[in-house]
């Protein structure tokens, strides 16, 4: 290039750069994609324009046609590229701020080169002139804090200088210890640390800093002459986010700062992401349990993306659910002053009847009896106290036949295991399976009731109301537990229990299962229940699904609206007959105020065959809800 | 795909030179010098040759003397690029073997025109 003229020479310099502003721009508008990058497309093109003009005021001050230029031309020269520069970075500027996936892998990077380029439009010696770049050198809304970390006082002051002419804050410390107390004392956006410094050295406050949790996430640029190399390696791996070798290179200082300031704003915004995130799950726990209060998510529900948007969705979902739960509310009053009518006539009802153990007996060393509760297919139920952990339980003791042996003992166990996995309000708790003195038993969740079957055997037919409260609630417990894989095998009015408030609660989830194995299914018939809740495929022992519960469940709901099971008859032999073949009459025809729709819903509960019926628990519960 | 090879030093032209090229459907082939530029064209298979005249060490007048002397990259179209526009430096590329000369910075439709002219058609 000797035989170049300075005008051309010059000429090239500045050409160069412009032209890699224009091909870095257009090759980056070749990628976006319209109209969901139209922001982006409209700023590379603002590039593309303000360049332009720099090559039109490039040609006119160094014409081919001239050999020579004044210096005050130059200075003009640079003074009207200032111009377009500025132009250049502002709209670069504020595409690297824009949040969000980049377009392209490699966009940022060429954006980078953009702005390299634009840096060599004007000489640094003529750069004074020029406006602040707005290259956005922020975190967030804020301006980033820098702090430089070096413990001599000229590159220190350097560095400061450069920095800020770059726009950004720029707090100092003169050593290790003293950059630790910046950094305890006020926020910093990003750390350039010195390697070598006498009283504790870069890599050892690096180390520091990655071990406390509150300095973990900040970035730090190591600062290095390039010989070190080793030194570097170490930094990186400790987890410094790069280096920058000395002396700087302004180009690489920018777009390192610029990469590590992006870096530390997407991991704040997932950070503010998951907090967000978390206020909404924590919300959607508390809808669960009752105990969400409408509002409680407004910050989250205030933001503008999309978390913002799940949070205003699930506020008004929640505000529905406690608006149907009122609803159900109401219907279960009904049901408790039918609850309240029919204890009073039961506990005059209910005689003695020969104790296995008596009240104040004790089973075992931890469980004080108080008193029987009931007997059925398993053994008996009593009320106790255990001692131990001073509450109350139902302690159901198993007939012996049904754990003979150890088989039937682990069997035993592997249900129990099984039904603990249902956690669920409307779900009688399963403790433990134990044994004391030769006597097996179970303990569970005491739950201060009359089942359904004392309801209807002293009041007999439900309200309609009352029988949706019920059948929602026993649909729920049922979708839980097939969710889980648990069946239950034996929904009856015996097995449900309504607690003084009204709530349901299902009994004997797993245990039905178990008698039925242990002792065959032609006395199954008569241990486990009656054949008048039993679906058709439980009956002639096909393989059964969570399907043959939805099938109880209609019989308990067809018994509770009409006071009679679906299915009668007067001997165990013709039932069973009669379960398989004998289509039930619509509840309405007993009943005439049963709607039409749960009429229908009752019926198709009770479809002889599985797949004609309601597809599932949860599908049920909400077919009830719907009636409400 | 038409193969061209690029002879380039400055790393800011030759990534976007290159990457433009590829876009357009070409297949490119960097070399960083003038020796290895001569070394690469010599193994053969390029439709065209893109060579930066202000080369280090073998500046690109000397490599396209080499290419031009060697019976496998003698006819193997040269187009010069020049850092600026003076009257002979057309005449002068010529002189030197180049089939076509353009200057720097490239405008990238006004090369893509003569690279067609020299091998015949864009891709």
């Amino acid at each position: 290039m000797s035989d170049m003229n300075p005008v051309a020479h010059l000429r090239h310099d500045l050409r160069t750069p412009v032209n890699h502003i224009v091909g870095y721009a257009e090759m980056l508008i070749e990628d976006l994609e319209l109209p969901a990058h139209a922001e982006r497309k409209a700023a590379l093109e603002r590039t593309i324009g303000a360049a332009r003009d720099a090559l039109q005021a490039i040609s006119v001050v160094l014409a081919p046609t001239r050999e020579a230029v004044l210096p005050e031309e130059l200075a003009g020269l640079y003074a009207t590229l200032a111009e377009p520069q500025r132009r250049v970075v502002e709209a670069v500027g504020g595409l690297l701020a824009l949040s969000g996936e980049p377009p392209t892998p490699t966009f940022t990077e060429d954006l980078q080169k953009i702005l390299a380029a634009a840096e060599r439009l004007v000489p640094r010696d003529h750069a004074t002139a020029a406006p602040q770049p707005a290259a956005a050198p922020a975190v967030g809304e804020a301006r980033a804090r820098l702090l430089v970390v070096d413990d001599e006082p000229g590159n220190r002051d350097l560095l400061k200088r450069r920095l800020e002419r770059e726009g950004y804050v720029v707090v100092t410390a003169d050593g290790g210890h003293a950059a630790l107390e910046v950094v305890a004392r006020e926020a910093v956006d990003l750390v350039l640390l010195d390697m070598l410094m006498p009283d504790l050295d870069g890599l050892a406050v690096l180390e520091r800093l990655k071990a406390d949790p509150a300095t973990r996430d900040l970035p730090v640029l190591m600062i290095s002459a390039l010989d070190d190399l080793t030194a570097i390696a170490r930094c990186i791996e400790v987890g410094a986010a790069d280096y920058l070798p000395k002396p700087f290179d302004p180009v690489i200082l920018r777009a390192r700062l610029s990469a590590c300031l992006q870096q530390k704003r997407w991991h704040d915004q997932e950070r503010d992401q998951l907090r967000a995130l978390g206020y909404v799950t924590a919300a959607a726990g508390a809808v669960e349990t009752g105990s969400y209060r409408p509002g409680s998510l407004d910050e989250v529900a205030a933001r503008s993306d999309a978390i913002g948007r799940l949070a205003r969705v699930m506020d008004r979902m929640a505000v529905q659910v406690g608006e149907r739960e009122a609803r159900l509310r109401e219907r279960l009053a009904d049901l408790r002053s039918e609850v309240g009518v029919a204890r009073q006539s039961i506990e005059t009802a209910q005689g003695d009847s020969g104790l296995t153990y008596r009240s104040g007996e004790r089973l075992g060393t931890r469980f004080e009896i108080l008193a029987v509760l009931g007997r059925g297919g398993m053994g008996t139920v009593y009320r106790a106290r255990d001692l131990e952990l001073d509450e109350e339980v139902a302690i159901k003791t198993v007939r012996p036949e049904l754990v003979a042996d150890e088989t039937m003992r682990e069997r035993f166990k592997d249900e129990i295991r099984l039904a603990r996995r249902i956690s669920h309000r409307h779900v009688v708790r399963t403790h433990d399976f134990g044994e004391t003195g030769g006597v097996w038993y179970l303990t569970m969740e005491y739950v201060e009731g009359i089942t359904v079957r004392e309801l209807l055997d002293t009041r007999g037919r439900l309200g309609v109301p009352a029988v949706l409260a019920l059948g929602t609630q026993l649909a729920e417990a049922l979708a839980v537990a097939h969710e889980v894989g648990v069946i239950h095998r034996d929904i009856k009015p015996q097995n449900l229990l309504l607690d003084a408030d009204g709530v349901l609660k299902v009994m004997d989830f797993g245990v039905a299962r178990l008698a039925e194995r242990s002792l065959g299914l032609t006395e199954a018939g008569l241990v486990v229940g009656t054949p008048s809740y039993m679906s058709p495929e439980q009956i002639t022992a096909e393989p059964v699904d969570e399907r043959t519960d939805l099938y109880s469940a209609g019989a308990v709901l067809y018994e509770c609206l009409t006071g009679r099971p679906p299915i009668e008859a007067a001997s165990m032999v013709t039932l069973v007959a009669r379960v398989l073949a004998d289509e039930p009459a619509p509840p309405s025809s007993l009943v005439p105020e049963v709607p039409a729709a749960l009429d229908d819903l009752v019926l198709q509960l009770l479809a002889k065959r599985p797949e004609d019926r309601v597809p599932g628990a949860a599908a049920l519960a909400e077919r009830l809800r719907a009636l409400g | 795909m038409p193969k061209i090879l690029l002879v380039e030093d400055n790393e800011m032209n030759r990534d976007m030179l290159s990457r433009r090229l590829i876009r357009r459907g070409f297949e490119v082939v960097i070399a960083t010098d003038g020796e290895q530029g001569v070394a690469l064209a010599q193994a053969g298979g390029y439709d065209l040759v893109l060579m930066d005249m202000s080369l280090p060490g073998i500046d690109g007048w000397e490599a396209t003397r080499q290419l031009r002397a060697q019976p496998a990259t003698r006819t193997v179209p040269i187009i010069a690029l020049t850092a600026h526009a003076m009257a002979g430096d057309r005449a002068r590329a010529l002189a030197a073997g180049c089939n076509d000369y353009d200057t720097k910075p490239v405008e990238l439709d006004r090369l893509l025109g003569k690279i067609a002219a020299l091998i015949g058609g864009t891709p």
